[in-house]
């Protein structure tokens, strides 16, 4: 299905940056986190970025979901371009069309399980279709949820959490799911389950999904994969086996 | 040192301004004593000075009270600000023992600061206003010493007070366990205390003894005059319990309150806020809840009584007139005096929200990120804000009635004429003012943790420090 839609060549972009930079800081402090980036994220596309620590990727993941703005360059959201945007518009943008997986402290402790997934529509203002309700209690039960609705999140495991996460970004069905290392606090085989239940997830609903991970196996699932060294893209490959990725990273910490 | 003394700003406030008050109080009555002396007409009569100086020491116990109920609360919230920086240090070997002593002799600084602030600020805004007063001719000259050892003992007492909120407020220094450095952990509800069992124990039984003490001075009052003497204690035994057993009152009502906010997401949010940490809420309430009720218990009382007089009197207006200014004036300055330490219990208020909204800065930004408008962020503090201020003000407001409505009942109902047992008196204006000052602490102790809540940005949600 993935693969119909990446040949027919068509489908939007979700998401863009334009030879974005970003730097910290100023004079001899300076730090160049991004050096000039274009990338595109498609419709229903998979994306992993990798590279070395430091090398920009949590950076630009923030600016394609609209969490930061860059010091130089576009970046797109859709068809709107979000340095013009002010704090309401982006905010209401975010919360329009994308959903996030963080690496940890995705939930609000003080709510449990399904009123965590259920906050996108609350903090629209809208109430989920008869339909959409169907569709979230079928993920919760998907992700290995449905007992656990009432439960706060410091009761639950890492793993669990990091799926009432993915639940979340997934229930309002938004355009795209931004993750910044969403398995790197769990084990790696929980990790690349909560991966493929994402993966799938988005891939049965049209979603694109742009993924920071350092794990070639979980990229290894990815549509493409964008290497990331010093704030550059040093690569960009169409799906790769994991024991290249693995050796192509390899090169590039090497490299370095 | 100085590091460890930063974050203690409203601490140091907190204590000066009860020492303030008291030595003020202290300081203020000796002015009115000596002038009082002075003068020929009351010359020589010590009576009027040491009444004033019984009734000061009321009002200033309260405000100490009040402060020292803020103060514990401060440091709790500041102790588990530091969970992590404590239990890294007690993973480097420092004891839980020495952690606490540390926390305290802060505490001690913090009270010494404070007091001798207020010692200073209290002298010299009386010395101030006697020189004004005796400018004007209000005052006759007064031939007061202001180094009056007495004025010493406010001053000690908040250091004291300081430093034994401290050590309450830092209790949970010795739970923190050296792992605690290690968990990249979420941050978990405050522990809340096991020893409860016999506190809430006492409470009840003196909140049963009370009521039962009021119940008989009311009917007492019916037949002799000495009821209110019954009902009085029955009033203080009451309250005292209700003080005490305020981390089983406060918490359930703050959930009514919350659920009285409305039920969208950002005041479900704020609700669910109000009772995280339900000790800490209570301590931000408890003195507002304190100041609420003395002053409607006040003013109901003068209000019934006053009233229940009048329909007495019934065609004398002329008698009647007289006590009618006199209660008015009385009063206005007991609430004047007893809303100070409602004063220090907003200090609280601001301070306590303030540290929240600190300690959740993920949280919020997390909440930025998903899409929630600044706007929102703002009505969800002041949802908070509100949330707790409702709570003190309308609990403080029904027992003010009850116990008002009993002293006055307790003490005239015997007399001819009087009318029956439904009869009360309600103070309006003064409620009013009540209620407005409650609308202005919801707004303004909002202010400042709303505009530290926006200013967080959504990236900060991201990631792991
Ligand atoms: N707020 C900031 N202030 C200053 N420098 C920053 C800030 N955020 C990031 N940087 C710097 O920008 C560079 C890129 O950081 P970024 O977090 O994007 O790296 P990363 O690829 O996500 O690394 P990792 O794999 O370790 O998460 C780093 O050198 C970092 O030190
Ligand atoms: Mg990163």
């Amino acid at each position: 299905m993935r693969d119909t839609e990446e040949h027919s060549g068509a489908a939007p972009t979700v998401a863009r940056v334009r030879s974005v930079t970003k730097h910290y800081g100023s004079g001899d402090a300076t730090v160049h986190a991004l050096r000039g980036i274009d990338l595109a994220v498609r419709r229903g596309e998979f994306v992993a970025i990798m590279g070395p620590s430091g090398s920009g990727k949590s950076t630009l993941m923030h600016l394609l979901a609209g969490l930061d703005s860059p010091s130089s360059g576009e970046v797109w959201l859709g068809d709107r371009e979000i340095g013009a945007l002010d704090d309401t518009a982006l905010t209401l943008l975010r919360r329009e069309r994308i959903g996030f997986v963080f690496q940890a402290f995705n939930l609000v402790p003080t709510l449990d399980v399904i009123a965590n997934v259920m906050l996108p529509f609350e903090l629209r203002g809208t109430r989920p279709s008869r339909e959409e309700r169907a569709f979230i209690g079928r993920l919760l039960t998907e992700l290995g949820l449905a007992d656990r609705l009432g439960h706060r999140p410091r009761e639950l495991s890492g793993g669990q959490q990091q799926r009432v996460a993915i639940a979340r970004a997934l229930a309002s069905r938004p355009e795209l799911v931004v993750a910044d290392e969403p398995t790197g606090n769990l084990d790696s085989r929980t990790g690349r389950e909560v991966l493929s239940i994402l993966a799938g997830a988005a891939a049965a609903h049209g979603q694109a999904i742009a993924m920071v991970t350092h794990d070639p196996v979980a990229a290894s699932h990815a549509d493409r994969i964008v290497f990331l060294a010093d704030g550059r893209v040093v690569a960009e490959e169409e799906r790769m086996a994991a024991e290249s990725i693995a050796r192509f990273m390899l090169s590039l910490d090497t490299g370095r | 040192m100085s590091a460890r003394l930063r974050g203690h700003g409203p601490g140091v406030l907190v204590a000066a301004l009860s020492s303030a008050f008291g030595v003020a109080l202290i300081q203020g009555t000796g002015v009115l004593d000596a002038a009082l002396r002075a003068n020929a007409l009351t010359g020589g009569s010590t009576t009027v000075g040491v009444l004033l100086q019984i009734t000061s020491v009321v009002f200033i116990a309260i405000a100490v009270y009040a402060g020292a109920v803020v103060t514990t609360n401060t440091f709790s919230v500041i102790v588990a600000g530091r969970v992590k920086s404590i239990a890294l240090r007690r993973l480097l070997g420092s004891t839980a023992r020495a952690e606490r002593r540390a926390v305290a002799r802060e505490g001690l600084a913090v009270g010494l600061i404070g007091g001798l602030v207020g010692l200073i600020g209290g002298s010299v805004a009386v010395a101030g206003i006697a020189a004004a007063a005796a400018a004007l001719g209000v005052l006759g000259p007064a031939p007061y010493d202001y180094a009056a050892p007495q004025a010493l003992l406010p001053a000690c007492a908040v250091v004291l007070t300081t430093w034994i909120a401290a050590v309450i407020g830092s209790r949970r220094v010795l739970s923190v366990t050296p792992m605690q450095a290690l968990g990249g952990a979420e941050e978990r509800s405050e522990e809340e205390s096991r020893a409860g069992r016999l506190r809430s124990a006492c409470a009840a039984v003196l909140v049963g003894l009370g009521i039962v003490l009021l119940v008989a001075g009311v009917a007492l009052g019916a037949v002799t005059f000495s009821g209110l003497l019954v009902a009085f204690t029955g009033g203080v035994v009451s309250f005292t319990g209700i003080v005490l057993g305020a981390h089983l009152v406060i918490p359930r009502a703050l959930r009514i309150a919350g659920r009285l906010m409305g039920g969208s997401a950002t005041t479900r949010l704020a609700a669910e806020n109000a009772v995280r940490y339900p000790q800490r809420s209570t301590r931000s309430t408890i003195g507002l809840l304190v100041a609420v009720t003395l002053i409607t218990t006040f003013g109901v009382a003068t209000r019934t009584f006053g009233d229940m007089v009048e329909a007495a009197a019934g065609n004398d207006p002329a008698y009647y007139a007289g006590i009618e200014t006199m209660l008015t004036t009385v009063t206005a300055v007991f609430s004047v005096l007893i809303g100070f330490s409602a004063v220090i219990a907003g200090v609280g208020l601001v301070n306590s929200l303030s540290l929240g909204v600190l300690q959740r800065t993920r949280e919020l930004g997390l909440l930025r990120a998903l899409g929630f408008s600044t706007r929102s962020l703002r009505r969800m503090i002041l949802a908070e804000s509100g949330q707790l201020v409702l709570t003190a003000v309308a609990l403080g407001l029904v027992l003010g009635t009850v116990y008002g409505w009993a002293g006055a009942h307790s003490l005239v109902a015997a007399a001819r004429g009087m009318p029956g047992l439904w009869f009360l008196g309600v103070p309006w204006p003064l409620l009013g003012v009540v209620v407005a000052g409650g609308v202005l602490l919801t707004v303004v102790a909002s202010v400042a943790p709303a505009r530290r809540a926006t200013r967080v940005a959504p990236v900060e949600a991201l990631g792991v420090e």
